[in-house]
């Protein structure tokens, strides 16, 4: 009877208390989503799961939870830590991305520049509410909206946060429909919602396309070498699929490792977020911060849009401006729906992932750019 | 620390001029790059499109009794060597490009005037409003 008793204190019902039972809630929300609503499944499934596992209680010492030496967790974790999945990741997406749109559009890669001022903002927000400065510079990614990116500088910065930080990020990206359409139109008129774009500008040579990542490796990583990690492998997975000589290597980049990394990725972000961990002021403060960064982030490429169209004989749709966050492909997705609402025959998609493309590689940037600061 | 001060005291307001800066002129800079850049691959084609391609004779066409062909189709694998060339490197090609009889087709063309003497052993083609 006794050791059925000791058996009992040490189950997860026995010492769960109200913190594990909200998160385990939290956790079923994001599957909820994922599968029934189908927001960004790709990353709420797995979060979500990995939030209810990383929430059942257990004895301490056993070397189960994530934050244990020594359990299958930790070494999972250790992707996250090190920064390895997020470099996998961004191999992925690179041997995914087209850039024929963004090279036959390049003066909307200013937009995705713009976007990135969100950034900046919160940084700036952060330290003002008493974040210190590495923790600033992780939660101001978030305005990035890019969830890689996030986790990236995160580890590198302010390791502790890396739960509350993805989570938000992640979330943010997952919310793109509610949260960037109000903010779209409440900059922009009617009639600058109507402007329509040219069909296509030029067509794009394949020696273009070849040449485009080493020229943009070069570039990006000569001026911030710390997005090294996240610039090159994108550059390396896109030169990949151009080049089409390895187009086995290229299909395995953009399909079976993108999609190790991201099970990964997201199952042990969610298992990070064990409430005795993550519940704390400092994680509501994390998410008020992330919705003010990813909501300034839409509202600077837009108005920067405006901006430029004082300057251009042509002008620009200002809604575009809105997919200069690098959420790839929500954002622009959203833009191109945005616009179809107002006109029906207006089609803004390819131009939308001309900003998408190069918002990817500015949050890039930005990180590379807040990780040298931080490291003075 | 909070507010404004927090932000001074830990160089806020640097960092994110500075880091704003970084980023908008990085992406302009390479915007106006790949602006550029079909203009420099339109040059370097443009220029491989002006040099003559060596097109290989079909299996059955005779060098020897069709001098004039001959030199149309043999001229375009000296267009590395310049306009003038020795015929040692000439027959160095035609070994390359196993090319059939190049002993003899050469001697043929420098016979038929096809080839021009420049002295030294420093040989041209014949003008093409010459042929």
């Amino acid at each position: 009877m006794e050791l059925f008793v000791e058996f009992l204190k040490n189950t997860g019902y026995f010492l769960a208390d109200i913190r594990y039972i909200l998160m385990i809630c939290v956790g079923i929300l994001f599957c909820f989503l994922a599968t029934a609503k189908k927001y960004e499944p790709l990353l709420l499934l797995p979060i979500g799961f990995g939030i209810i596992i990383g929430n059942i209680p257990f004895f301490k010492g056993f070397g189960l939870g994530i934050y244990e030496n020594n359990s299958v967790l930790h070494y999972l974790y250790f992707g996250v830590t090190s920064g390895l999945y997020p470099s996998i990741v961004f191999l992925g997406l690179g041997a995914m991305t087209d850039f024929s749109s963004m090279l036959a559009r390049p003066k909307l890669m200013l937009l995705g520049a713009a976007a990135q001022m969100g950034i900046y903002f919160t940084l700036l927000s952060a330290m003002a509410l008493g974040f210190a400065p590495k923790e600033a510079a992780s939660v101001a990614i978030i305005g990035g909206a890019d969830g890689p990116t996030s986790i990236f500088l995160t580890a590198k910065l302010a390791p502790h946060l890396i739960g509350p930080i993805a989570i938000a990020a992640y979330s943010y990206m997952a919310l793109i429909p509610i949260i960037q359409p109000p903010i779209m139109r409440l900059l922009t008129s009617r009639k600058e919602r109507l402007i329509r774009m040219p069909d296509t500008d030029r067509p794009i040579s394949r020696t273009e396309l070849l040449c485009f990542p080493i020229i943009g490796v070069i570039l990006c990583c000569f001026l911030a070498p710390a997005s090294i990690p996240l610039l090159g492998p994108f550059f390396f997975g896109n030169f990949m699929k151009e080049s089409r000589v390895v187009d086995r290597l290229a299909k395995t980049a953009s399909t079976s490792i993108i999609d190790t990394a991201t099970i990964f990725l997201g199952f042990t972000v969610g298992a990070s977020t064990q409430a005795d961990v993550f519940l704390t002021v400092k994680s509501i403060g994390i998410f008020l911060l992330g919705s003010v960064a990813f909501s300034i982030a839409t509202a600077s490429g837009v108005i920067f849009a405006k901006i430029m169209n004082i300057f251009l004989k042509e002008k620009i749709n200002p809604l575009l401006g809105a997919a200069g966050v690098s959420a790839v492909p929500g954002s622009a997705r959203e833009v191109h729906l945005v616009g179809l609402k107002e006109d029906p025959g207006n089609y803004l998609l390819m131009h939308a992932m001309a900003c998408n493309a190069s918002g990817v590689i500015g949050s890039a940037i930005c990180a590379g750019v807040l990780w040298s600061f931080m490291m003075r | 620390m909070l507010g404004l001060e927090a932000i001074s005291a830990n160089n806020g307001w640097a960092m994110a001029i500075t880091g704003a800066i970084i980023v908008m002129c990085g992406l302009s800079v390479l915007a106006f790059i790949i602006s550029q850049l079909h203009k420099i691959i339109g040059l370097f084609e443009k220029r491989k499109e002006a040099v003559p391609h060596f097109v290989r004779p079909a299996a059955d066409f005779d060098t020897l009794n069709d001098l004039e062909a001959a030199a149309r189709i043999y001229k375009p694998l000296t267009v590395n060597l310049g306009d003038s060339f020795h015929l040692t490197e000439l027959y160095r090609i035609f070994e390359k490009e196993k090319l059939p009889h190049p002993h003899l087709t050469i001697r043929a063309l420098r016979a038929a005037e096809y080839l021009q003497p420049l002295g030294e052993g420093v040989f041209r083609w014949k003008n093409e409003d010459q042929q």
